[in-house]
């Protein structure tokens, strides 16, 4: 019954052929299950379409068409997926053909057309209640309790129906697929959305391709830190030689930008909000509305440089004594907040010139229309509370909220050197957090003002300081430290690295150290496993690529890839990335037969680790994103979505 | 009629007129005037905003009048791919999982049915697998392209080539959507272009511009003229909004080619690579930039850096040295597919990252300030409001994707970055069934024509509901006063007369069932009064007109529920009120019969090819119900009492003798009986009957 069939097409045909071979391996396998009717009806299609393989094409092919124009017949579809939108279009093609919002109006049945009416107004009110502010609006979230799995795959059906029809005007006849999709992404969901497309869209191939990967192709780099702005969550993803090696995640993404901008809104129009960021909370003005003043008129204030002094003494780490000392330490961040979020009141005093600037803001989704007169100062608030917080003392945050800006470089400092080295000065903003103005600028400022300030230490704090400082302090010290946390093996290697001078070695030191590879002075030790990884004395391994880069292009050799400072890049997105990466026919690792698929689900894939660790060696070369170098079709992988 | 009684009078204008409302907030706007017209307290603390909101303050929404309406479920979507995987599937497990899916009754309300569910006009209708088709389960394939805007026809090849929008003239306003059209302005005589008067013409600032006739939008508000009034598109894609010239992608190429010549040989972007790292490029040429790049690369890396055994070695210098060309020039013999050539793919080596604009290296200026203070300056510097110079979501939505923009980040936010959109091409569609692969649609290919070749439409083939509200003055409680008009009442029966009208030449028989309580969140026990029943056939017009010349002329009265018929066996095309037919009460008496209202087991009222049964329903009190399970208030169309119900229908066909698709229609009985063969057809569908009051 559900089995389709494909139009009888050129292509087909051409597609169908050369499977044959490994088909046989495969029809085997079929003929165990084929008492199911389905697959009776499926294998007597195929039947008749290997049969018109061989014979002549029912179509008839002018004779003087051109290879490209035979090429076009078998177009790729490279579909982006985001938690807002999703993107379709042709590989090949530099932007995508139409972009898909998620919004209650696809959700309404087919032939409702209420949202037309002059006098329909939503009644967000109620579809809010229960947390449920702004979920039409999107397509899943991370967390997948209590998610209706094939609503998801309808919305993605539905969407990507509306590209195929509205903006790429392709027929359904089937083609393959490539999805770009996060990382980080549940495989239940990935699972309902691949369901969908291969039960809808009956593509004869769906290639995964993971998105910070992608954008680092868009962006012509093989490592870069990729920072995605993204509506769920922000994410900090280290690319080198196209493979993702960290991921760091926290929650200030867009819809906490749209939450605070609600708040701020709410607090405007006179509303006391509970200071909880709970479901519970009430919501007087609509998603819509909130979204639409973020997106227009938020922007991030830049970086100051005046809390420079201010900041430097930073917050004690030591274990001892950090109840009273954490207090001090916010306190003494006080000052920060007066600047950046108390502006109503001091906007005058500031040294913004003359009076503040003013905006009105209509707002038509509350209880009754109103407009309310902001400054420009406090529309950069809710920018601030949402990927900021520079209120709170950097160490008040949980693992799951850090600001991005010590995201990013926390994310930086687990790296190993040499990776760090190169992700640093490939910093690459995407997401749709980007387009608040002057956000990516603070962002890589507060960045630099971090490493300018601790250097790429991970152990900071007021003891630290007072051991760079005091010269005497430091042989006692460094026992001390070793003996708590090291084992006494490692004594005379931490013992080294402590005593190093410069162990805190300004930022460009440290860049210019990591940039040399390891082979110029130790920059302060880290400890990573338990185990304390030393530049000092450690060999310089040799790159392989780079090796073989300067054989076979002398001509390049001159120009080293710039590392070890602080640089951003612009990308032209995952989309673009994955429409490269597909034009230029490489393989993905993991590309998804849709037989079997439809057999197995999403419980067919295999880890295969094996695999994956004997490959590490190439996958250190342009090969990592051709990672699928695997023989016949029989097992096959999500790749990093790993397995059910 | 039935089934559109949601559909709203449409009409072009609506669409200009709701997306204004989305974007700016008032119907009428004018460029001129920024602001839009706002309610005048804008002070908020005069504004008593501040209201807990309780679920009493939404009861009193207004309400559209409400038009009872059926959806059918299409069949095509219980074929889920989404039961339980277990990794053993066999097919036994499969029917299992399918003969579950049939103990569950079809919930209107749950969240994935909004998506099955289609009006009748919506859906089309398979005469070979005699089985429903909705948009969702038909294979589509494109009979032609067009401009909805010049009706121009575009051929196939140019869609890929030159996108799927129109490349004549034919733009849409930026800020309200509406057409645009190309105007000639007048500009006063500039006194240096008329003492060359060769190149007045010619001249840059044209004169020609986009405007709206909606909103008074013109393309002068970002800068844009035209010289010429026609071929818009391509002007406009060398010009950025304010009237910067841009190159297009293959004037680009050109001049690299000629830089590359007058260079000297070498042509290596290497060189001049550093000098222009801040040049910013637009997507289009980063794009081209990072393709020719990686495609270097990797015919370089493959054709040095090679072992041996690579079949593309001896080939190198009969130009086909890139792995890719080689793969693709393969592949059409061969026919392997560009995905999984596995075996002409050696193992691409190494390559290098891009290190200049020209490779496709873009740094990132994250200096934004001038956009900022170009927010903030706004109203000083213009006078009028700064949000209102900002582009709101929707219409940043409808932007085409413009790939002259430097990239991305907060450029396309103020009204004047935004930029004609030109329309989307529409595509005239031929459906087939996917399974026996018959036609089911098919328009004509001329695009100004709006006829259909084959065109089979579910209404023709199944039969039509229509629902009314049943009040018999007699017999059916007087309503609360209080109750708002067209409402029903809770907890109290009300009955509803379904109508089914048979469009098939053949008498059918329906069989009806329905859970005695709705699912959902609001049960409404329901009753069908008489769950089978049979409709008569769809004949002709004249001979039921002339068999109702040779009965009584009365049968116009029956129309009106107010009287009924003669007897009962007044002919098949006769109506007949089987309800009132009670003995003692023929004929004139049937106004003492009427009101012992409906009857269980029979028919409410019949015609010629129309059957009308009653069906009742008590629905659950809303505001209680919502009060004691605390699920919130209650929820957009919750209030809409709608009943799934499952129709079967059976009827006799002429078997088509002569084209038997064997496996095709299960339903198919033995081929005796002179022809007859019974189908059936079975599916659920959706009464939307009423909104309850959310009085009690």
């Amino acid at each position: 019954m559900s089995a389709s069939l494909p139009h009888r097409s050129v292509a087909n045909i051409r597609g169908a052929a050369p499977t044959s071979s490994s088909r046989s391996g495969s029809s085997h396998r079929e003929r165990e299950s084929s008492s199911h009717r389905d697959r009776g009806d499926r294998d007597r299609e195929r039947g008749d379409r290997d049969h018109s393989g061989t014979s002549t094409p029912a179509r008839p092919i002018p004779t003087f068409n051109t290879p490209s124009s035979l090429r076009a017949e078998e177009e790729l579809i490279v579909v982006d997926f985001g938690t807002r939108k999703i993107q379709v279009g042709f590989a090949g093609d530099s932007a995508p053909r139409g972009i898909v919002w998620f919004g209650p109006e696809q959700q309404r049945r087919i032939g409702d057309f209420r949202d037309w009416q002059t006098d329909y107004h939503q009644d967000w009110r109620s579809k809010a209640a229960g947390g449920n502010w702004g979920r039409d609006y999107e397509l899943w979230r991370p967390d997948v309790r209590g998610l209706e799995l094939g609503q998801v795959g309808d919305k993605v059906e539905k969407a990507v129906r509306e590209a195929y029809t509205k903006y790429m005007l392709i027929d359904s006849r089937p083609r393959r697929m490539v999805c770009v999709v996060p990382t980080g992404l549940p495989i239940p969901l990935l699972s309902a959305a691949l369901d969908s497309l291969f039960h809808r869209f009956q593509p004869p191939t769906v290639s995964l391709l993971s998105s910070p990967v992608a954008v680092a192709v868009a962006a012509g780099v093989r490592s870069a830190l990729v920072v995605d702005l993204g509506w769920n969550e922000t994410i900090v993803t280290s690319v080198y030689e196209y493979r993702e090696v960290a991921t760091k995640r926290t929650v200030r993404g867009g819809r906490r930008l749209t939450e605070e901008t609600h708040r701020f809104l709410a607090k405007e129009l006179g509303h006391v909000q509970r200071d909880s960021r709970d479901d519970k909370q009430e919501y007087v003005l609509s998603f819509e509305e909130c979204h639409d003043i973020a997106n227009r008129l938020v922007w991030c204030k830049p970086f100051k440089a005046e809390k420079t002094p201010k900041s430097s003494p930073p917050q004690p780490a030591s274990p001892e004594g950090e109840g009273l000392a954490t207090v001090e330490e916010s306190d003494e961040d006080k000052p920060t907040i007066t600047i950046t979020t108390t502006t109503t009141t001091t906007a005058g005093e500031k040294p913004l010139p003359l009076p503040p600037k003013v905006t009105i803001i209509p707002l038509r989704s509350g209880r009754s229309p109103t407009s309310v007169e902001v400054t420009f100062d406090q529309l950069s608030e809710p920018c601030e509370n949402t990927f900021f917080d520079s209120q709170y003392s950097l160490s008040s945050f949980d693992d799951h909220e850090l600001p991005v800006h010590l995201l990013v470089y926390r994310a930086l400092l687990q790296l190993p050197l040499d990776v760090r080295a190169l992700c640093m000065s490939r910093i690459i903003f995407t997401g749709g957090g980007t387009t608040v103005l002057g956000l990516r600028k603070r962002i890589f400022d507060e960045v630099c003002h971090i490493v300018q300030e601790r250097g790429w230490d991970p152990v900071y704090g007021k003891a630290k300081e007072q051991l760079r400082t005091n010269p005497k302090l430091k042989k006692r010290h460094g026992r001390q430290t070793t003996n708590n946390s090291n084992s006494s093996s490692n004594n005379n290697n931490s013992n080294n690295t402590l005593t190093t001078p410069g162990g805190v070695s300004p930022p460009t030191a440290a860049g210019g150290a990591a940039g040399e590879g390891g082979t110029a002075a130790p920059v302060s030790g880290q400890e990573e496993d338990g185990i304390w990884h030393d530049a000092a004395n450690s060999v310089p391994e040799v790159d392989p690529i780079e090796a073989q880069l300067a054989r076979t292009n002398p001509a390049s050799n001159g120009r080293k890839p710039l590392q070890g400072q602080l640089r951003a890049i612009e990308s032209l997105g995952p989309w673009a990335g994955g429409s490269l990466i597909t034009h230029l026919k490489v393989s993905t690792v993991s590309t998804i037969d849709k037989d079997q698929w439809t057999q197995h689900g999403v419980t067919g894939a295999t880890v295969r680790q094996a695999d994956v660790e004997a490959k590490t060696q190439q996958r250190l070369s342009w090969n990592a994103m051709n990672r699928g170098g695997r023989e016949g079709k029989e097992p096959w992988t999500l790749g990093v979505w790993g397995a059910a | 009629m039935f089934g559109n009684n949601r559909l709203p009078a449409f009409h072009p204008g609506l669409t200009q007129s709701r997306i204004r409302d989305t974007t700016t907030g008032s119907g009428l706007w004018f460029p001129g005037l920024r602001s839009p017209p706002l309610p005048s307290e804008s002070d908020p603390a005069n504004d008593q905003l501040p209201l807990p909101i309780t679920p009493e303050d939404l009861y009193d929404t207004p309400m559209a009048p409400f038009n009872p309406y059926t959806y059918i479920r299409c069949p095509c979507s219980e074929l889920n791919p989404y039961t339980k995987r277990t990794p053993d599937v066999t097919a036994q497990g499969l029917s299992r999982a399918a003969q579950d899916d049939d103990d569950h009754t079809f919930d209107p309300r749950a969240a994935r049915s909004n998506y099955s569910l289609y009006p009748l006009e919506y859906l089309s209708f398979c005469e070979d697998c005699h089985q429903i088709r909705c948009p969702r389960c038909v294979a589509e394939e494109i009979v032609c392209y067009y401009c909805p805007n010049c009706l121009f026809e575009v051929p196939s090849s140019n869609i890929r080539s030159e996108g799927s929008r129109c490349t004549r003239s034919c733009f849409q306003c930026p800020i309200c959507i509406g057409p645009l059209a190309v105007n000639h302005v007048e500009t006063p005589p500039d006194p240096n272009q008329l003492l060359s008067p060769d190149h007045a013409s010619s001249s840059h600032s044209g004169s020609y511009v986009l405007s709206c006739s909606y909103c008074n939008w013109s393309s002068t508000e970002i800068g844009i003229k035209f010289d010429k009034p026609n071929s818009i598109h391509m002007q406009l894609a060398k010009l950025r909004n304010g009237g910067e010239t841009r190159l297009t992608a293959k004037e680009r190429k050109e001049r690299r080619k000629e830089q590359a010549s007058q260079g000297g040989g070498g042509g290596s972007s290497t060189g001049q690579g550093e000098e222009d790292l801040d040049t910013l490029l637009d997507m289009e040429t980063q794009f081209a930039n990072l393709k020719s790049f990686y495609q270097n690369q990797l015919s370089d890396a493959n054709g040095t850096g090679k072992v041996g055994g690579d079949p593309s070695a001896a080939l190198g210098n009969l130009g086909f040295d890139a792995p890719a060309s080689l793969s693709r020039i393969m592949s059409l013999y061969t026919g392997s597919s560009s995905l999984h050539d596995k075996k002409s793919k050696s193992r691409p080596g190494t390559m290098r990252e891009a290190l200049a604009p020209s490779e496709g290296l873009q740094l990132a200026s994250l200096d934004e300030s001038s956009a900022i203070t170009a927010l903030q300056d706004f109203e000083s510097t213009t006078g009028l409001d700064a949000y209102s110079s900002t582009a709101s979501t929707t219409q940043l939505q409808s932007q085409a994707p413009y790939l002259g923009a430097s990239p991305l980040h907060g450029l396309t936010r103020f009204t004047s970055s935004l930029r004609p959109i030109p329309y989307l091409l529409r595509t005239k569609r031929s459906k087939r069934c996917p399974q026996c692969r018959h036609i089911i649609s098919k328009p004509e290919s001329k695009v100004t024509t709006t006829r259909f070749r084959i065109r089979l439409i579910a209404g023709n083939y199944i039969p039509t509901i229509t629902i009314k509200q049943l009040i018999i003055p007699g017999l059916t409680p007087p309503p609360m006063p209080n109750l708002p008009p067209d409402t029903i009442e809770p907890l109290k029966p009300a009955q509803f007369v379904l109508t089914f009208k048979n469009p098939i030449f053949e008498s059918v028989r329906v069989t009806l069932a329905t859970p005695a309580t709705t699912p959902g969140r609001f049960p409404a026990k329901v009753t069908i009064l008489c769950p089978q029943f049979e409709i008569d056939s769809n004949t002709d017009v004249w001979e039921e007109a002339l068999k109702d010349n040779n009965a009584t002329s009365s049968s116009s009265q029956a129309q009106n529920l107010s009287s009924s018929t003669g007897p009962e066996g007044s002919g098949p095309g006769g109506r007949k009120r089987a309800g009132t037919l009670r003995p003692g009460t023929a004929g004139g008496a049937s106004l003492a019969g009427e009101e012992l209202g409906p009857e269980v087991g029979k028919v409410w009222e019949r015609g010629r090819n129309w059957t009308s049964i009653v069906i009742e329903v008590i629905p659950a009190s809303l505001v209680q119900t919502a009060k004691r399970d605390g699920r919130g208030p209650i929820k957009e169309d919750e209030d809409v009492l709608e009943i799934p119900m499952f129709v079967r229908i059976e009827w006799e066909a002429e078997a088509p003798e002569d084209e038997i698709m064997p496996g095709l229609s299960s339903t198919k009985g033995g081929n005796k009986d002179g022809g007859k063969e019974k189908r059936e057809l079975a599916y659920w569908c959706v009464l939307g009957l009423g909104r309850v009051a959310r009085t009690l």
